[in-house]
């Protein structure tokens, strides 16, 4: 009856790259919240589970519009953690795969298919930001390391891992995946929102999808 | 094993059962805004359980008894329940004589308060349920506890339970049962996947 993974959007933290002291999942883009954007890539997915913590209950009010299915998950210490105690949180109740996707990220909606799987894997895209985690590659495309210096490609998410192997992290995502390399690469069309350049390109890449 | 307490009022039933008691029986309005103002935790929940209990105390028993076999439940909810029964109990602050009936159909274990019954009235208050002493009792019994409920009574219970979760079936949850949650659900649907995710 239930499919066996879960897809995990991480929307607790402040943002505070781009200024604007407002979460995230709100943005406008094209005239919808990011989030918004998000849910429609997943609308197919049944367990969807949104890991709150800074504006909790606006980004709740928005999630509902769409889902009134998900999961809320609490990061109340999401001042003090990062993306992948919020991972690890939003992870370990849920399905045996378990699909990690920053609440800042944007993925071509032609490319997020090969991300719903039931199969371990690691997302990258081309190189865009200054500053981000890169990864190095075999010529499989596998991911054999990250590395804040440089690489291959950007990391951006999304990964999809079975919940079993997850620990909870004071660090990031890409910390916890570390142990578990070299694992599967899928190379994909995808845009974050750090900075307020990253939200302008952001605009013009669902620009792009139409 | 995992055991899942659950509150009563909005969480298994779809609608608080006082405000139905004294709609049923016409009462004024004075026990629908002290509910609200219960659940949403600007009365102490005793001070105003007290104060409704003696209202309604002198309404008969049996006719609450019955009229509480009535109220509206969330389907899925119960359907939980009655698979995993064993699982499962109930932990209301609601009076055992008003809800006997109640309990009987949803098929689980109840904790709930007590009172002395005297020709068909609520004499005395006797107990007042305290949930987190319930789940005290099941976590030094070494079960994994999960509470499930929405007011300002439930919150003690899911801050020491091992797993809290919100829910908004009904109405918004309480400010204060947020803020020690672990989940927030706002649909039976995400409710009874993330229960039986945790089983
Ligand atoms: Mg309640």
């Amino acid at each position: 009856m239930s499919s066996a993974k879960s897809v995990i959007i991480s929307c607790a933290g402040i943002g505070s790259r781009l200024g604007l002291a407002q979460t995230k999942a709100l943005l406008n883009i094209e005239g919808k919240s990011l989030i918004a954007w998000q849910l429609e890539l997943f609308k197919d997915i049944e367990d969807i589970r949104i890991v709150v913590g800074f504006q909790a209950k606006a980004v709740i009010k928005e999630v509902l519009k769409y889902r009134k299915d998900a999961i809320f998950v609490y990061n109340h210490n999401y001042f003090e953690t990062k993306t992948g105690a919020s991972f690890y949180l939003g992870a370990k109740d849920a399905n045996e795969y378990v699909i990690e996707y920053d609440g800042d990220l944007l993925v071509h909606p032609d490319d997020i298919k090969k991300c719903l799987v039931e199969e371990e894997y690691i997302a990258y895209s081309e190189k865009t930001s200054d500053e981000a985690v890169f990864v190095r590659t075999d010529e499989q495309g596998n991911v054999l390391s990250f590395s804040k210096k440089d690489g291959d490609y950007e990391w951006t998410g999304p990964a999809c891992i079975k919940k079993s192997k997850l620990k909870y992290s004071t660090g990031n995502v890409f910390n916890q995946l570390e142990e578990h390399l070299p694992m599967k690469g899928i190379k994909i069309r995808a845009q974050d929102i750090d900075t307020y350049e990253d939200y302008q390109r952001a605009i013009d890449f669902v620009r792009g999808w139409k | 094993m995992t055991k899942f307490i659950f509150d009563l009022d909005g969480t298994i039933t779809s609608k608080e059962t006082l405000p139905l008691i004294s709609n049923h029986f016409r009462l004024n309005e004075e026990i629908e805004s002290l509910t609200k103002e219960t659940v949403e935790g600007n009365i102490p929940f005793i001070e105003s359980f007290i104060r409704r209990v003696y209202i309604l105390g002198q309404l008969p028993v049996d006719e609450i008894d019955n009229l509480l076999e009535t109220v509206e439940l969330h389907p899925k909810v119960v359907d939980f329940i009655s698979q995993n029964s064993d699982n499962c109990v109930i932990a209301t602050g609601n009076l055992e004589c008003w809800i006997s009936k109640l309990v009987k159909k949803i098929g689980c274990k109840c904790y709930h308060s007590e009172g002395i019954i005297k020709d068909n009235k609520v004499e005395k208050l006797t107990k007042i349920l305290k949930k987190e002493n319930i789940v005290s009792f099941y976590k030094n019994a070494g079960e994994k506890v999960v509470f499930i409920g929405d007011g300002n009574n439930d919150m003690e219970a899911m801050r020491i339970a091992d797993v809290a979760i919100a829910s908004g079936l009904t109405h918004k949850p309480a400010k204060s049962v947020l803020s020690v949650s672990d989940y927030l659900v706002y649909s039976e649907e995400a409710l009874c996947r993330l229960l039986n995710q945790l089983l």
